[in-house]
């Protein structure tokens, strides 16, 4: 017992210690950024750029490490913040059109709800704010369900990147077994 | 024996609880909830891995993602600053031209601030550095370091990887001084930090530690 008690001792010195900490330690769920056109900041610094910057995501990346994600660390029906930490957030350097409506250029959010065979990925206007958890479905802009693709190649850490398409860009998400596009015109 | 075990368990399992709760905010993340398991072997996909310096994000008010959730009226947040957190890796951070092996970045050339892409900051209301106005509005910063003072610039060329200034985009600049960190930071940090005046936008890596007073009206 009294092993235990140095243990439980142990545990609340440890975590004091680090709440007296100021400075943070890396992220569990290091966050990163993608553009459309891809690569856009280091295309700019080598003068290659062929086409303005259009969007650009910021999100954390949580890992698999070895857990099955969609169903069971992701619940189906429930709203999802796209990554981890930070709500996602997505923003348009000029207006674009999304499933037939016009986003106007700006800051968004974006946030899913994951199913089997298809989400509703949700873009938001409430920026700046923490995770889902007071997600508020009145300050949505655009609801649009997109079908599943099942991939065999596993993604082992979360991503976000764009791809070209006719017309405008794709939004390809992907993680475990499980990768969606959003396409995007412009 | 068998009751022991069980006491133990429970008690174990408690202290993980008690544990932690201390350590995390207290809104849990369905994911990091997750009880850790060995990785299989898993073939990265081959789309984009995790960067070495990974990127990071701080708000003024200090952690105001947070504190908007705790309070969904807060009012807008006043600065936020995007970086990478580059590693010392055993190397040394800053010194003068004449150290060419095992250095990170010499003095009196430009650094990003970071690593990757140009250093963010974004400012929601007018800001006063040093008696510099700056206007609401994104903006990338950059550093000349020295030992005792870096110089802080603010540059216009958004979107922009950090290895090329474009001098011809700088907005304004500001010496601030360097310090000595008496705790060295392996990673490269920024943090906002409350002042009487406003907030310091505190930088460090290794042994060296630089402040720059921020006021907002």
């Amino acid at each position: 017992m009294r092993s235990l008690l140095t243990l439980i001792i142990l545990c609340f010195s440890f975590s004091t210690t680090r709440s007296q900490s100021k400075m943070p330690a890396l992220d569990k769920s290091p966050m990163d950024m993608s553009y459309y056109p891809n690569n856009f900041p280091l295309l700019k610094i080598q003068d290659k750029i062929t086409e303005p910057l259009i969007a650009r995501v910021v999100y954390s990346r949580p890992q698999k490490a070895g857990r099955v994600i969609f169903g069971e660390l992701i619940e189906y029906g429930k709203v999802w913040r796209l990554g981890a930490n930070e709500a996602t957030e997505i923003e348009f350097y000029k207006d674009v059109k999304i499933s037939n409506s016009k986003i106007k250029k700006g800051r968004y959010t974006l946030y899913c709800i994951p199913y089997a065979d298809k989400w509703t990925l949700i873009l938001n206007k409430e920026t700046d704010t923490w995770g889902s958890f007071k997600y508020d479905m009145k300050k949505d802009l655009l609801r649009v369900t997109i079908p599943v693709q099942k991939q065999v190649e596993l993604t082992e850490e979360f991503v976000m990147a764009f791809e070209k398409i006719s017309g405008g860009a794709a939004l390809a998400i992907a993680w475990d077994d499980v990768k969606l596009t959003l396409p995007i015109s412009f | 024996m068998y009751t022991r075990k069980k006491i133990l368990f429970t008690a174990l399992f408690f202290t993980g609880l008690v544990f932690t709760a201390c350590s995390r905010p207290a809104k849990k993340n369905p994911e990091e909830n997750m009880v850790k398991q060995i990785p299989a072997i898993i073939k990265d996909s081959n789309l984009l891995s995790i960067d070495r310096s990974p990127m990071d994000m701080i708000y003024f008010p200090v952690d105001y993602p947070k504190e908007k959730m705790a309070n969904p009226g807060l009012q807008d947040p006043l600065a936020r600053v995007i970086y990478s957190r580059p590693q010392k890796n055993g190397r040394l951070i800053f010194a003068d031209t004449s150290v060419t092996k095992n250095v990170i970045q010499h003095y009196g050339q430009e650094w990003r601030l970071g690593a990757n892409e140009a250093t963010e900051i974004e400012f929601f209301k007018t800001a006063t550095i040093n008696g510099k106005r700056i206007a609401p509005g994104r903006y990338i910063i950059y550093c000349i370091p020295s030992p005792d003072k870096w110089k802080i610039i603010f540059n216009s060329n958004l979107f922009s990887w950090g290895l090329h200034m474009d001098k011809n985009k700088d907005i304004t600049e500001t010496d601030i001084a360097a310090i000595n960190n008496d705790r060295p930071a392996e990673y490269f940090t920024m943090v906002f930090q409350n002042a009487a005046y406003g907030c310091n936008l505190v930088m460090e890596w290794g042994d060296v530690k630089a402040i720059m007073p921020i006021s907002f009206n």
